[in-house]
């Protein structure tokens, strides 16, 4: 029987939607044109050529090294592309993702990745083409709202403040904007220079289908713990508890 | 009927929306409050909207969104310089305390909460020593705005006509 990795436990809608982040299981909801994905990032303009920082490596002429005979290089490494990122703000009121959990993909699910994380931010830098690729799997899948997700690059706040009138998560520099037709628009790109072109990132996820599938506990939709009302404790937290009093205890030992 | 001390002084309440304010409904929402009278005192507050990008490779560019923002309460215009998330309201006593709850009841689209406490500072303190010296001729002003705040560019002071 093959094995398959159960990677967070608990059965509410959190803990459900936490393992589909990590197993990579996601859905997609929307797609978006690797062109306004690249634009967004705004590390190069849309359609040009890879700036690379070394030869493809099959040029390079690499030592004899066994493990670099086992390690497949991703394409962007073979190519010798930059290293580049995305970063997102994922906002507290029932975003889809939130960064452990953007980390917790990428580092299971991508390769050639150097994730971040943050408190409100989570951050991933890989290899250019590797990276607009990533990025395009986040925003095309259910780890990505319009309203409660934001791509980022500087000035990235907005998680924990209120929500804007319009359902959008606050932004200083207002890179993002609610058309009129309810799709929310990029005109700007992840660190503030203005688009030539608006990119139509999607409609929002309703507040009911935010708050399903969120990756986030809070206490007006899955608690996480407690015993007032219907809180209980997720079977996550007593985990988290049983690793926790373990390793004070002992160092970590698992059995 | 013998008044009480909590009908005749001062109230101050905080209202504080669940979401951030477009200016337009601050707008709305201010002077709906205005407009019930009894107001001495209102600040704004919420997250700061900076005219030009202030970190990162497009610094110094400007935020077209965050311009030509204004808030025209009474008979007066403030530039709007934050996002409004937080009303902080002295009025003259409890009295009027209802009709601002039907003003935002009427011009706020989402629920708020509303908070009766001692908001505003009552004693000078160093930072209005070293702003507006020791001789304060409008207590009023203690509180209203934050030290580094220029007093000509973020407070008003509203004539008593109203509409």
């Amino acid at each position: 029987m093959a094995y398959t990795p159960q990677y967070y436990p608990g059965s509410t809608s959190a803990g459900v939607n936490r393992r589909k982040h990590m197993a990579g299981d996601l859905e997609k909801l929307r797609d978006i044109s690797d062109m306004d994905i690249v634009a967004v990032m705004g590390h190069r303009t849309p359609g040009a050529d890879y700036p690379s920082t070394h030869p493809p490596l099959a040029e390079m002429g690499e030592p004899d090294c066994p493990v670099r005979q086992l390690v497949e290089p991703t394409p962007g490494a073979a190519a010798g592309d930059r290293i580049r990122y995305s970063q997102f703000t994922d906002s507290m009121y029932n975003s889809p993702s939130i960064p452990y959990w953007r980390t917790y993909w990428a580092a299971i699910n991508c390769r050639g990745v150097d994730p971040g994380t943050l408190s409100g931010r989570q951050i991933i830098e890989a290899r250019e083409r590797d990276i607009d690729n990533y990025t395009k799997t986040i925003m095309d899948s259910e780890m990505y709202c319009p309203a409660l997700s934001c791509m980022r690059g500087c000035t990235v706040h907005g998680h924990s403040l209120r929500l804007e009138e319009n359902g959008l998560m606050f932004d200083m520099l207002a890179r993002c904007e609610m058309g009129d037709d309810g799709n929310v628009y990029y005109n700007k790109d992840q660190v503030g220079v203005p688009l030539d072109q608006k990119v139509n990132a999607g409609k929002p996820m309703s507040e009911d289908e935010a708050a399903k599938r969120t990756t986030i506990f809070r206490y007006d939709n899955v608690a996480f713990g407690g015993s007032i009302g219907d809180r209980k404790f997720d079977e996550g937290l007593i985990a988290l508890h049983h690793v926790w009093e373990r390793r004070s205890k002992w160092g970590f030992r698992p059995e | 009927m013998v008044a009480n001390r909590s009908d005749t002084e001062p109230v101050q309440i905080e209202i504080f929306p669940r979401r951030l304010l477009t200016p337009e409904t601050a707008q709305r929402v201010l002077n709906e409050i205005y407009k019930e009278g009894g107001v001495t005192r209102i600040m704004v507050q919420g997250p700061s909207l900076s005219k030009v990008i202030p970190y990162g490779p497009g610094r110094g560019l400007p935020i077209e969104e965050n311009r030509d923002l204004l808030l025209e309460v009474g008979d007066q215009a403030l530039e709007l310089r934050v996002k409004v998330g937080r009303i902080w309201l002295e009025l003259e006593n409890e009295e009027y305390l209802e009709g601002v709850k039907a003003a935002c009841e009427r011009t706020l689209p989402f629920p708020f909460e509303l908070k009766k406490g001692t908001l505003f500072h009552t004693k000078s303190t160093i930072s209005d020593y070293a702003k507006y010296g020791d001789d304060i001729k409008d207590k009023r002003i203690l509180g209203l705005v934050d030290p580094k705040a220029k007093i000509e560019r973020d407070l008003a002071v509203l004539s008593d006509e109203r509409e």
